[in-house]
């Protein structure tokens, strides 16, 4: 498209040549003989360039000039003065005129001046082309810098003197709330006061970065360990005025730390019963491999009965490992008491039948039903079945050795006794059997069963107790409560309150929440 | 007259296990289960070396070694300590081996030979 050039003279002569001229040079050139029509044909035809004489009668060009340049101060106005119009001249330059030539005009001063009025006019877009590409970009960082601030896998806050939120990023807001003004206190810690040791405000002091722990508690009230480091924010003075502080969460990294070493703890702890066991096999092989060679049926017998011994010791210890390394929630279900018991005699009366001891279950009839996991309920009363027979096969002391196991529904609820005459226990061992890693087997327990089952039965809000005399025989009595309880399982140790005793505390009570079952504890049982 | 070992461990299986791993090897053996009753076949048996657990209940292993240890009559009984615990049990000065929990049955038998001589 060509260019538009309006042209104002009261003389018909100038106006003429001067067109003619303006139209070669590739101009689309609009005319007007006075002020007035010049800036009406303005109006109308928005010319990028126009050129108009000083001095005309009515409007004249100083006044037009400033017209135009209120109404588009980019338009190029180049001035035609006669001689001696220096002055007006002069002050169309200071009202902002491109140029000025003087009549007569020549060719040349024509095309100076144009040339002057384009390059300004190309000089003004590439301005504006790089001051709008400045905008872009600087809306683009700054948009970028708010993705980053607000998508950054940390809680970020920005903090006054007084501790109130300047500013939080998105994932700060979502999980712990907290707006303008808010107290940091208040929104990460529920607390009315500064946090003692608070990194932000000893960056205040010192204008240094300071990092710490803590527990903060999110808008849902769960508690979450975070990281926390702040950095000063300087004003132009260097002074601090604001400090930034940033938090991780590291809750999963503390909750894998603490399993960790209690798992540490654990083998270190369960390590001797392990060699124990392994030592067993190695003799029950022993038996079997030396039985062979010499073909002795009575020792093959004999080996073949003490691998099945310790195989079934190693079964159980590797399964309470793995209930103890896993955490899993209860799995609740209505259980008919009957066929539960029952269950529990068919696993224990072939056991004791290979050992000579008689096991009478006595199940009450009208037993009905009762809310429990009854996976890890077996579990539970395994351990103590088990420990049982353990007790008889151990037992030197008599020949004739039973185990009853009697099962009824009262109205405290649902009540399992395991009864038997094997070696009994002093008093110290009965005030110590439910503590993790206590074993009074020697090389064969681990330490864990007992542990493991309380700590089942008091999730399902049951109890436990134990009498038990040395040499005599011990019962364990375990009381399930028929429903499933409502509002979460006080969190205390097992008794045992038959005996008038308290009991002593787990070494390791920091471990008692943490009791964990494999998910596929009942599956595993059965593969082998 | 074969030479005699006494097996004190509170395990039963493990007792059988030593029995049978020395008896094979031709020496007589007897055995016993915890400390008390370790000490009664001690004194009647007379055993030229004892093959002793020291990690029983209610510390009979190192109750049993104490008191036999000051026993003039045993003055000269060896030990072979037989033990779950990875560390040596430096104050069992009459022990002449210690073997580690699972144990290398003629690896227990070369030590036995070397501390008494053959069966």
């Amino acid at each position: 498209m060509t260019e538009k050039i309006l042209l104002i003279d009261d003389e018909p002569g100038i106006r003429k040549v001067l067109s003619i001229s303006l139209a070669d040079s590739g101009y689309e050139v609009i005319t007007a003989e006075s002020g007035e029509e010049g800036l009406e044909l303005f109006r109308e035809n928005r010319p990028i360039i126009v050129l108009t004489d000083i001095k005309m009668p009515g409007m004249d060009g100083i006044e037009l000039l400033q017209q135009i340049k209120r109404e588009d101060p980019e338009t190029e106005v180049i001035m035609i003065t006669g001689h001696g119009d220096m002055d007006l001249a002069v002050k169309s330059l200071k009202l902002e005129a491109t140029d000025f030539i003087t009549k007569p005009i020549s060719d040349e001063a024509i095309e100076v001046a144009l040339k002057r009025a384009r390059d300004r006019i190309e000089t003004r877009e590439k301005l504006r082309a790089y001051t709008e590409n400045l905008e872009d970009m600087a809306r683009q960082h700054s948009r970028r810098y708010q993705q980053l601030f607000h998508e950054a896998p940390c809680y970020i806050t920005v903090q006054d003197q007084n501790l109130q939120l300047l500013e939080v990023n998105r994932r700060f807001n979502a999980h712990f709330g907290g707006k303008r003004g808010d107290y940091c206190y208040e929104v990460y810690k529920h607390r009315k006061t500064p946090c003692p040791e608070c990194p932000v405000i000893r960056t205040f002091e010192d204008g240094k970065p300071h990092s710490t722990e803590m527990v903060v508690t999110t808008r849902e009230g769960e508690q979450r360990h975070v990281l926390i480091r702040t950095a000063p924010i300087a004003d132009g003075g260097g002074r601090v005025a604001q400090v930034m502080e940033m938090s991780t969460d590291i809750t999963e990294i503390r909750q894998l730390q603490d399993h960790l070493a209690s798992l540490g703890m654990l083998i270190g702890s369960i390590s001797h019963g392990i060699k124990g066991m392994l030592t067993g096999l190695d003799g029950g092989m022993y038996l079997l491999d030396s039985g062979f060679q010499k073909e002795n049926e009575e020792q093959i017998k004999e080996g073949w009965e003490v691998v099945k011994l310790v195989g079934n010791r190693i079964r159980n210890m590797v399964l309470n490992i793995l209930y103890y390394a896993k955490e899993r929630d209860l799995q609740w279900e209505r259980v008919d008491v009957r066929s539960f018991a029952e269950e529990l005699a068919r696993i224990i009366a072939p056991k004791a039948g290979a050992h000579d001891i008689r096991f009478t279950s006595d199940i009450d009839e009208s037993a009905d039903a009762f809310e429990v996991d009854p996976g890890v309920l077996r579990s539970a009363l395994l351990n103590i079945l088990e420990n049982a027979l353990d007790a008889c096969i151990e037992d030197k002391g008599k020949t004739d050795h039973q185990i009853g196991f009697h099962v009824r529904q009262t109205e405290e609820g649902v009540i399992f006794e395991i009864e038997d005459n094997g070696l009994g226990m002093d008093r110290e061992t009965r005030e110590k059997i439910f503590t993790l890693f206590f074993s009074s087997k020697g090389g064969r327990g681990t330490g864990l069963g007992l542990f493991i089952s309380d700590k089942i039965i008091r999730q399902h809000n049951g109890a436990i107790t134990v009498e038990s005399s040395r040499g005599k025989g011990s019962r364990f009595q375990v009381k399930m409560p028929v429903k499933k309880p409502e509002n979460g399982i006080p969190e205390k140790s097992g008794s045992t309150e038959a005996s008038g005793e308290k009991k002593q505390k787990s070494r390791l009570d920091f471990m008692a929440g943490q009791i964990t079952i494999p998910e596929d504890f009942d599956r595993m049982g059965s593969d082998e | 007259m074969a030479k005699k070992i006494l097996v004190v461990d509170d395990d039963p299986v493990v007792v059988r296990y030593v029995v049978q791993v020395l008896e094979d090897s031709g020496y007589e053996t007897c055995s016993a289960s915890d400390g008390v009753a370790a000490y009664e076949v001690l004194e009647k048996e007379k055993p030229d070396l004892i093959s002793l657990d020291l990690e029983m209940p209610e510390e009979w292993g190192t109750r049993f070694y104490r008191r036999f240890s000051k026993d003039p009559n045993f003055k000269d009984t060896p030990v072979i300590v037989l033990s779950g615990l990875a560390s040596r049990h430096l104050s069992i000065k009459k022990a002449v081996a210690f073997l580690s929990k699972p144990f290398d049955p003629e690896k227990l038998v070369a030590e036995v030979k070397k501390a008494i001589g053959e069966p």
